[in-house]
Formats: C-alpha cells, structure tokens, sequence
C-alpha cells in the first residue's frame, strides 16, 4: 500500500475525470432530451430566418463537437448561461439560492444525526427488547414514507389543527422584509442585524421543513448505528472490555460506538449529498426559496440552461460528499493506510 | 468474571431468539406484499364506486359508512381510487425491478468474472452516473419523453440497474477464486457457465433482498414523481398524484384525501424492506449465526 500522502492524491485526482464525465453526460442529456430550445425564445410568428437568428446566437448552429467545446469553455468560468425564466444568469441564481438550501440542510441533518445517532445506539444496547422494536418500527416508517407526505402531514397537524407553527410560505411570513444578507443564513443574519424577534420568527419557519428533513435522515442514519454497534458489542474486544470491568457507559461509547461510527460516517456523508443537492420536493411544499424549487421550476418549464448548471452543481456536490467520506476515512480508520 | 460469562449466555439467548424473529419479519413482509397484490387484483373485479367517477359523493365528504376513506375534491370515492392505485403503484415497481435485476445482474456478473479492461470501463461508467441524484435524473427524462408507465418503468430500471451491477460484481468478484468455482473450472466448464450456473446461483440471497429494497425505493420515486405531476398523467388514481390533489385540502383541514394514499405507500414501502431486511438476514450465513 502506497503512504497516505499519495493515497489522498490519488484521491483527489480521480475527482477530474468523474467531473469530466458528469458535465459530459449532462450536456448530452441536455441536447439529447431537451430537443431543440429555439422554440421557447422564438415568438410563434417567427420566420425561418429569425428562427436560424435565434439558433445561431445561442450556438446551437454551430457543429456537436464545436458546441461542446465551448460549453466546457464556459463552465471553466462558472458561465452556466441565462435563465429564461428569471432571465439572470444560472449561475448567480443558483448562487442566490445557495443559503436557503444549505441553512435547512444543515438544521435538518443537524436533527437527523442528533436523533439517529442516540436513538441506534438505545436499540443495539437494548436489542431485541421493546426499545429496539420501537426505534425498529420508526426507522422503518421513516424510510417508507414518502418525504413529501410526512412533510403535509406535519403541516396538517403544527398548522392547520394546533396553530402552533406558522404555514409553509417560505423562510419569513409573507410581507417581512430580510435581514441585511451576510451570510445568507437567516437563523445568522437576523442575530447579526440585531433583532432577536425576526430571528425567531425565521426559526418558527424553518421548523417544519426541518423536522421533516430530520425524520427522514435520522431513519437511515439510527438503522445502520444500530446494527454497527450490534456487530461491534459481539466481538471479542468488547468482551475482554467487559471482562476488564468497564462500566458499560465506557463500553458502549468509549469502545462500541466509536469503533461501529465507520458506516455511520459514509451513511451520513451519502445522506449530506442528498439533502445538500436540494430536497427538491420538500422545498416545493414548503415554499423554501432554495436550489430544489429553483430545479424543479425548471424542470416545469424546461429552462435548459438552469436545468444543466442545477444538475452539474448537484452531481459536483455528490462527487464532493464521497471524496469527503474517503479521505475522512483515511484518518478514522488507521486499517486503511497500512 | 461473572459478568463476561452473563453476558455470553444472554448473547447466546439472543441468538436463539434471533432466527425467529427474522422469520416473523418475514412473514410481516410477504403477508403486506400478498395484501396490495390481492387489492391490485380484486380492484380489476370490484371497486366500492366507479374510480375515476367525481361526483359520487359532494366533494370533500369526510370519512363515514358509504365512504369509509371519504371522498376527494371532486367527489371521486378515495377508497376506490386507492384500490385501483395498488395497480399501478405496485405493477411500475415489479416492471422495474424485473428489468433492472435482470440487466444489472447480468452486466456485473460479466464485469466481475471477466475483470480486467472491461471491468475498468463498466465501473468507472457506474460511478458517473451514480454521481447523478437518482430522483432528479428520474424527474428530467420524465419530463423530457413524456409520462406514461412504459416511460415511468423504464427510468425506474435505469436508476436501479448500477446497483445490482455493483452487487452482483461484488459478489463474482470474491467467489470467483474459491474452491468450488476453481473445481467448477477444472471439469470442463466453459466460463459462462461457471459465472452463470455456478457462482451466480450462490449470490441469489444478497441480490433477491436488495430486491426488495430497490422495489420499496421504485414505489417511493414513482409516488414522487407522480406527485409532482410528472407521472402518469393528470386523472390517473397513482397514490403520488392522490396526494398532489389533495395537498389544497390539507390547508383547509380536508386531511383525508392526502393521509390515506400516504398510509397506502407506507404499507407496501415498509413490507418490502421488512421482506428485505428478512431476506439478507436468513440468506447471510453471518447475519444468522
């Protein structure tokens, strides 16, 4: 085995040509697929000329290899072309929509992995017993359950019965204005700007989303803690802690968990690919401005060059979620690099 | 002392307990899975009310004697129109499952056995396209050739066919130097047949459970995408569409129309990975023990 210096280079060169392979299979899907885009730009009363006009300026007259070139040119500067629909370019809407998507990922992952992890490590050490059957049965509906329905569901009960939290209208109640944007986050932005009132408000809208996002991730991520840590409390290092006379608290988290986090940690890192690509249905449900509306509205209206620098975007960020799975990888488990 | 030799006996005691309760799971599973097939198939003789007929009650009923779910916006019975989702709920993920088990499983055992340049190229196209949101990539195609079932099943088997390249590969890959295969060899056996009459038989378990799994995963997109109307077409009683139409209703405390098909997907989804979860379990020497 080669030392971990050349490993993680190794690593980190194989990420060009997946790149290179992704952006090519979305450009070809795109042309392939999407047909010919000079009829949402043309007026219905177009001529042929106008139509050849059209085609010409947005490059599509030019050659399949020609194209492809240039659109690798452009995506070397982050150029993913213009909008249709919001006529700016994709790049900087995505941009824009960035730290809506990110701020309910990290608070959704955030509840997935402080429910998951603690509620498989309550089943494995209680396993085969009640607690296990229950957390058992909710993972279960957790992964059965379409996210979308969970997400009405919640909305159903917190809203409309109890009036406890507010509806799905997005990131503020209509009609507020947004904090001054410094980091885009607006659970940050409102503290920074100095109006706790706001703050909470923007955290009554983010609940629901959240919860749901939460509940979805913390099934998986509660399952394959469980049945690492089950695997891991079996072997004979934990026996010999056992026979040694540890408490079970030092056994459980000092040896189990820690020695049972391998799978955990690349089951959260496929998870934080997931949910960081934009839960696209969630965020059409809730209203939430962010990168999973942006594509589907795009997808609603066939807005070819938003759909590819969504795709490309999503697809850099799983590629990203994996390199970062294995390099962590390579510091957890020391079995690697020997 | 006394406490390692406790704690042997109780593992011990649950590893007794541990085969049946993967037999009850089991059982759980195909009994849920056996349901929807029988709802499928009664809904072809018998419905309470006409599906796809609005009108039958007021619109909106809630829950009562003649329509023990309620009906929709229009009046369509729900409990009707679940029955005949079953149909195609069901029917799209076996289609798709089918065709990408058989596709996926014979691509990885060839890039298994054979290794090498193949291998090479086959892998590196799997991680690619698995780069690719599965949902997302199922929404765009959808979009782009237009719904219909054929459509919604063949997307389906796309998105699912790496994963059993990967599993069965994985599989091939480990048992192609054990003893069994070597003799296989050295008796004459062309290497097809090893791959496909020896080793492929051996990896049935772990491939029919992810099965499973990968059929609970179609019925979840496949709801997905007929919530976002990019399905089977607007009228047709899939239970994701079920669920778009009565999202309006939810708002304004009609919850029926939504919560019943969401419970339907949760029945059939669930049943399948307890099937699944059972499957891997019995079929895996180490699991069992």
């Amino acid at each position: 085995m080669p030392p971990l210096g050349k490993m993680i280079l190794r690593r980190l060169l194989w990420v060009f040509p997946v790149a290179f392979g992704v952006v090519t299979m979305t450009f070809f899907m795109a042309r392939v697929l999407n047909g010919d885009p000079t009829e949402l730009y043309a007026p219905p009363e177009a001529t042929d000329a106008l139509r050849a006009e059209i085609r010409a300026r947005l490059g599509l007259a030019d050659p399949l290899p020609i194209q492809f070139i240039n659109y690798l040119w452009a995506l070397l500067h982050f150029d993913f072309g213009i909008s249709f629909t919001t006529g700016q370019s994709v790049a900087s809407d995505l941009w824009d929509r960035l730290p809506a998507t990110l701020e309910l990922g990290f608070v959704g992952l955030g509840l997935g992995i402080a429910f998951g992890i603690p509620l498989g490590v309550l089943a494995a050490v209680h396993r085969e017993r009640w607690p296990d059957f229950l957390v058992r049965g909710t993972t279960l509906s957790g992964m059965a359950l379409p996210q979308f329905w969970v997400g009405l569901v919640l909305i159903s009960i917190f809203f409309v019965d109890l009036r406890w939290l507010p509806g799905p209208v997005g990131r503020l109640p209509i009609g507020i204005a947004l904090p001054p944007k410094v980091t885009g986050f607006l659970l940050v932005d409102t503290l920074l700007a100095g109006k706790p009132d706001l703050w909470w408000l923007a955290l009554k809208q983010i609940a629901l989303p959240a919860l749901t996002l939460g509940f979805s991730s913390a099934a998986p991520i509660a399952r394959v803690t469980r049945s690492a840590m089950a695997e891991a409390m079996q072997s004979d290092y934990i026996r010999t802690a056992i026979a040694m006379g540890h408490s079970r608290r030092v056994v459980w988290f000092r040896y189990s968990l820690r020695n049972a986090l391998l799978p955990v940690v690349t089951l959260i890192g496929g998870v934080a690919g997931h949910i960081f690509a934009g839960a696209v249905l969630l965020e059409s449900i809730f209203a939430w401005p962010g990168l999973g509306q942006y594509a589907l509205q795009a997808i609603e209206r066939s807005d070819f060059a938003a759909l590819q620098g969504f795709v490309i975007y999503a697809s850099l960020l799983y590629v990203l979620a994996f390199l970062l799975v294995d390099l962590l990888y390579m510091f957890i488990d020391p079995r690697i690099r020997t | 002392m006394s406490q390692a030799v406790m704690t042997d006996a109780k593992s011990a005691a649950s590893r007794r307990r541990r085969r049946p309760r993967s037999y009850w799971a089991l059982r759980i599973g195909l009994g849920l899975l056996a349901f929807y097939v029988a709802v499928a198939l009664i809904s072809f003789v018998w419905t309470p009310y006409d599906p796809l007929t609005p009108g039958v009650g007021d619109g909106y009923d809630a829950p009562s004697w003649a329509f023990p779910l309620g009906t929709d916006r229009l009046g369509a019975d729900m409990l009707s129109r679940l029955m005949v989702g079953a149909r195609y709920d069901l029917g799209i993920a076996f289609a798709a499952v089918s065709i990408a088990l058989t596709v996926g499983t014979f691509i990885g055992v060839l890039s298994g056995y054979h290794g090498g340049a193949l291998d090479t190229v086959v892998m590196r196209g799997v991680e690619i396209f698995q780069a690719f949101p599965g949902l997302l990539f199922a929404m765009l195609v959808v979009q782009a050739v237009g719904a219909g079932i054929v459509n919604v099943i063949l997307v389906l088997s796309f998105v699912g066919i790496p994963d059993y390249l990967r599993l069965a590969r994985a599989e091939i890959q480990a048992k192609k130097t054990w003893q069994y295969a070597e003799a296989a060899r050295m008796t004459g056996n062309l290497p097809w047949r090893v791959a496909f009459r020896h080793l492929l038989p051996n990896s049935v378990g772990p491939l029919l459970a992810f099965t499973s799994i990968n059929a609970a995963f179609s019925a979840l997109v496949t709801a997905s995408l007929g919530f976002l109307g990019l399905g089977l077409g607007p009228n047709v009683p899939e239970w994701g569409n079920m669920i778009a139409r009565g999202q309006d209703g939810v708002m304004t405390g009609q919850w029926w129309v939504s919560f019943f098909p969401g419970l339907a997907i949760l029945g059939l989804t669930g049943g399948l990975y307890l099937l699944g979860d059972a499957l891997a379990d019995l079929t895996d020497p180490r699991r069992r023990r």
